[in-house]
């Protein structure tokens, strides 16, 4: 269990917000499972523990394969907690190594549709982008680092740097502020989200970058700005309580905005 | 159990080569390239973005493939129904733990913590130089090599214990049916 989670849980709220975290309550355990609309979600990696006798896995069995048959209740020991009623699932520990890639490219991509084509009025949009991953953040930080920095006619580097740390350490201050909010919403997992809802405007300062013209500038970093605040308006809103949700929303919007002013004042 | 029987000699070669190799290769690009760069060219931008695009490769190759493959252990993070975060560590069971190559895993961890090792001297160079953007770079690969050490140390831990807990209790489960058994044919 991270730490950080217990310090959400133990953050001291005020007396009066006893309303909110009921509605807040009611909202999260509202919606029964059966109706989670998680969209193209590949289910967790079980964490089961394989049959040591198992022979789908070239290259762990190498060697000399078991001649003592094992415990059969090894198969079903479960380690670090329930496996979430997947009954049977293939274990994946001992898959090939393009599995894992294709299972991760999977997923980045899913993450990825849920932030192209947002949808706020999703039934259960606290659910979304459990699966998070850190790959959309990073690359999406480095590409709209790397377009400012072409963009930028002198000094490449600073612009670079300045960027980047701007973009990350944005992220994780805003991160802190909803958690600190008392919302509930996993660190990495709000990481990931912001990061991937930088997508759209990374979209627009490429198109920028090829455009000289200040209009078209300004109309397309507008635009890609609603659509980024558009797509994290959903996870936020839903991950601190109602009353707090101008608190939450309002400094991720203020970062994307000072982005957009960067990507137009760059040359 | 005579799990340790069919064990590797000392002098045997690694069992995954190939993984070793990859374990090893992206470890060695990320650094190779942020101290060789400096030598031959001096754009920032490029430096930055290769080494962290090798110290991200190097953390997914050292989380999803060589953990598991060398030493038999994975670990993440996930989100349950009630929105709590969970930390699973993942390892194989006793017998498949037993028959891992050591030279594999102490490749493993060698390179592991020697990564972290030379990062921090990389970083404390740079802190010296005055190059605050060096040290943005530094403090990327020192994060990623950390999680990874952080991540596997604590697998490591959960593995043992589990291990223990899983013989005590078969231990128990076997005395236990012994003696049902025993109350049954009376």
């Amino acid at each position: 269990m991270s730490v950080k989670h217990e310090e959400r849980d133990t953050a001291p709220l005020h007396p009066s917000s006893q309303s909110d975290i009921d509605d807040l309550e009611i909202l999260i355990n509202s919606p029964p499972y059966p109706s989670s609309v998680l969209p193209a979600q590949p289910p967790p990696p079980p964490p089961t523990i394989p049959i040591s006798t198992t022979t789908s896995s070239p290259p762990l069995l190498k060697s000399t394969p078991p001649t003592k048959s094992t415990v059969p209740s090894n198969s079903s020991r479960v380690v670090g907690g329930g496996g979430g009623g997947f009954g049977s699932a293939p274990n994946t520990l001992t898959e090939p190594v393009w599995d894992t890639v294709k299972r991760d490219l999977s997923r980045i991509v899913s993450n990825l549709k849920l932030v192209v084509f947002p949808n706020p009025f999703r039934e259960d949009p606290g659910k979304a982008l459990r699966d998070w991953d850190l790959w959309g953040p990073f690359f999406f930080i480095v590409f709209l680092g790397l377009t400012l920095s072409w963009s930028a006619s002198v000094r490449k580097s600073e612009v670079f740097a300045v960027a980047f740390a701007l973009l990350a350490t944005g992220a994780i201050i805003l991160t802190l502020n909803v958690s600190l909010l008392g919302g509930h919403i996993i660190f990495f997992q709000s990481l990931s989200l912001l990061g991937y809802c930088l997508f759209p405007i990374t979209l627009g300062a490429i198109i920028c970058m090829l455009k000289d013209s200040i209009i078209i500038k300004i109309v397309v970093v507008c635009v890609t700005l609603a659509w980024s605040a558009w797509a994290a308006y959903p996870f936020i809103s839903t991950a601190v309580s109602p009353r707090r949700k101008a608190l939450a929303l309002y400094p991720v919007f203020l970062m994307y905005v000072s982005v957009g002013f960067l990507i137009i004042a760059i040359d | 159990m005579d799990l340790n029987n069919n064990q590797q000699p000392v002098g045997e070669n690694y069992s995954h080569p190939e993984i070793c190799f990859f374990h090893v290769l992206f470890k060695a690009a990320s650094l190779a390239f942020y101290i060789l760069s400096a030598l031959f060219f001096n754009n920032f931008v490029i430096i930055f973005v290769v080494t962290v695009l090798l110290a991200a490769l190097d953390f997914w190759v050292v989380k999803n493939v060589s953990g598991r493959i060398l030493v038999g252990l994975r670990w993440w993070n996930e989100i349950d129904d009630n929105g709590e975060s969970v930390w699973r560590f993942e390892c194989l069971d006793q017998e498949s733990m037993a028959r891992m190559n050591k030279k594999d895993s102490w490749l493993f961890w060698w390179t592991l913590y020697l990564t972290a090792i030379l990062w921090i001297f990389l970083g404390i160079f740079s802190l010296i130089r005055f190059q605050a953007d060096y040290c943005l770079v530094v403090g990327v690969c020192l994060t990623l090599s950390i999680a990874n050490i952080i991540g596997f140390t604590r697998c490591h831990k959960d593995a043992k214990k589990q291990l223990q807990q899983f013989a005590a209790q078969t231990f128990a489960g076997q005395v236990s049916s012994r003696i049902s058994s025993a109350f049954s044919v009376v």
